[in-house]
């Protein structure tokens, strides 16, 4: 990484950091959810985007967090950082306990077989006596909005950090090699399943973290909303718009749909959902690589980028 | 001379398709073993069984005295055996580099330095004759690089055994001999390679023993001359004289 690109990610953060001091309440509240996708959206890039296994389960370690955080500060009146403990903990072990069967399944095997996941997930919890049954959990409000952002962006600067350290680890290589071809991999000597599992796991501590600060701040969960499918569906659309396998393309990815997601229902209220479907059709149709490789590739080759990708898809 | 790899009665079905049949050979310490047969001998799948990508129904495979028989391909990846493949199998989004570099990081010498990994990888693409395309999308190398790409890569393992699955296929003359040379190097270099190649003027002048394969049998081994003038051998290529 050059300095100057160095320097410019350095500056965007310490702005980040800085926006609660003169940002509006609305501002604020906005924040933190763009930080949180954006952080789900790192994550994922982690499993989905290095490793080549689009996980459609991620969800369901996003509700372990958040009922890691609601039971351990409810039921058991522990702190919250317990809390996100034992969320990650819960994330982890799932990871593990169901990542070895389920990644070896491949491609859309293994997306529908994590879809199911996240529906399993919310029928157990609905029945789980500590969990609040179909109830749910209200946990004790905090109302510190700014203590929240500023959380979730030291989330969102683990997550983008950990991602960068795979461009330059064996481990990373190990994932992006798995991605590229798994078999070649392995007689490579990656220790394909080992990889894959650890891969799953990280990306999961990762998003239940993200799941317990949302569950803290919104103090509210019940099974449906913590393995909520469409929040899946959410990040995998904001990574691959951004560009999977980068550094940076997910948070952009994040930060730029939840912005026009905002507008659009602000003011266009009943078609906003309309509007949405069509910019991420058209993203597809002329970045399918995502923003980052847009601008990476759109210097080389200008506006001709946008025609070739057209003509790709024979449309 | 001493083996360094044996091969243990060795069978493997696919359902009803006994592919490897009852086979057994070894591999000696520096030696280049050619193996043949037309095509669906079982070739492939022995290179497969010995690199771990599939399993044996029966037999055992045996590396510098220890069975592996039962180890995955990524450890015996690490033990030192190396293997290129006849559909090759690039990183293709990887830059050509880093495709190599993949081998230094987790092969028998395993590199955990990144920079460190890419100068050894460098090294092994000015050896197979790659430098100049160090930076370029293994997608877009050509078939012959291709052919090279896949020993560069097994070589960066720094292997003790390297497989080669018809790294000559589809080169012309020039390239062959080439490849040839390389291998020659590569066994100098202490390294025992088993070869095998469709191109029998190239594997006769290449091999110190060959080994002919059919139909899941192995119906000769020996010194490639006395081999290739084998009638069974003849038979199996071309079909039985008319009496």
């Amino acid at each position: 990484m050059t300095a100057l690109r160095l320097g410019f990610v350095i500056v965007v953060a310490a702005v980040l950091a800085a926006l609660p001091l003169f940002g509006s309440d609305v501002i604020i509240q906005f924040g933190i959810n763009a930080l949180l996708l954006a952080v789900l959206a790192q994550s994922w890039n982690i499993i989905g985007g290095y490793t080549g296994y689009a996980s459609f389960g991620n969800s369901v370690f996003y509700g372990l967090g958040s009922y890691g955080v609601a039971i351990a500060m409810v039921q058991w009146n522990l702190p919250f950082a317990v809390g996100m403990i034992f969320g990650v903990a819960l994330a982890v072990v799932f990871a593990f306990l169901l990542g070895v069967p389920v990644l070896r399944l491949k491609g859309h095997y293994f997306a529908i077989a994590t879809l199911g996941l996240a529906q399993v997930m919310s029928a157990i919890v609905s029945n789980v006596s500590v969990a609040g049954q179909n109830i749910g959990l209200v946990l004790p409000p905090l109302n510190n909005d700014r203590l929240f952002y500023e959380l979730s962006l030291v989330l969102l600067i683990v997550a983008t950090l950990t991602v960068f350290w795979l461009t330059r680890s064996r481990f990373g290589f190990g994932l992006i090699a798995i991605r590229e071809n798994e078999e070649g991999a392995a007689v490579m000597g990656v220790n394909t399943t080992l990889y894959k599992v650890l891969a799953f796991a990280l990306s999961g501590a990762i998003t239940a973290l993200a799941g317990g600060i949302h569950a803290y701040w919104i103090t509210f969960l019940d099974p449906d909303s913590a393995f909520d499918i469409s929040l899946n569906v959410k990040m995998i659309i904001m990574a691959v718009f951004g560009g999977p396998g980068t550094v940076f393309g997910p948070v952009l990815g994040a930060f730029v749909l939840s912005a026009i997601s905002e507008i659009l229902s602000s003011k266009v209220t009943n078609v906003a959902g309309l509007f949405f479907g069509v910019v991420v059709v058209a993203a597809v149709v002329l970045m399918p690589r995502g923003v980052a490789d847009v601008v990476r590739q759109f210097r080389k080759s200008g506006w001709r980028y946008f025609a070739e990708n057209l003509k790709a898809h024979r449309i | 001379m001493s083996a360094i790899l044996e091969v243990e009665h060795v069978t493997r079905r696919f359902a009803g398709l006994v592919a490897v049949s009852d086979i057994s050979f070894k591999l000696g310490q520096g030696e280049i073993l050619g193996v043949i047969g037309p095509n669906g001998a079982g070739k492939t799948t022995l290179v497969s069984l010995i690199s771990g990508t599939l399993r044996p129904t029966a037999g055992d495979i045996v590396f510098e005295g220890s069975r592996i028989t039962r180890l995955g391909a990524y450890r015996r990846a690490r033990l030192g055996i190396g293997r290129t493949f006849q559909i090759m199998r690039p990183f293709p989004g990887l830059s050509v580099l880093d495709n190599v570099a993949v081998g230094a990081l987790f092969g028998h010498t395993a590199e955990s330095d990144l920079a460190k990994a890419r100068e050894k990888a460098r090294a092994q693409l000015d050896f197979v004759g790659l430098g100049k395309f160090a930076a370029q999308r293994a997608e877009e190398l050509g078939g012959p690089n291709r052919k090279r790409l896949e020993l560069a890569k097994a070589l960066a393992m720094q292997p003790k055994v390297l497989l080669c699955d018809e790294v000559m296929a589809g080169l012309n003359l020039v390239e062959i001999d080439e490849v040839i040379e390389v291998l020659r190097k590569i066994r100098e270099s202490g390294i025992s390679i088993l070869v095998i190649e469709h191109v029998i003027k190239a594997i006769k002048q290449l091999s110190d023993r060959l080994l002919v394969l059919h139909h899941g049998d192995k119906i000769a081994d020996g010194p490639p001359d006395t081999v290739l003038a084998n009638s069974t051998v003849i038979e199996a290529y071309l079909g039985r004289r008319r009496p």
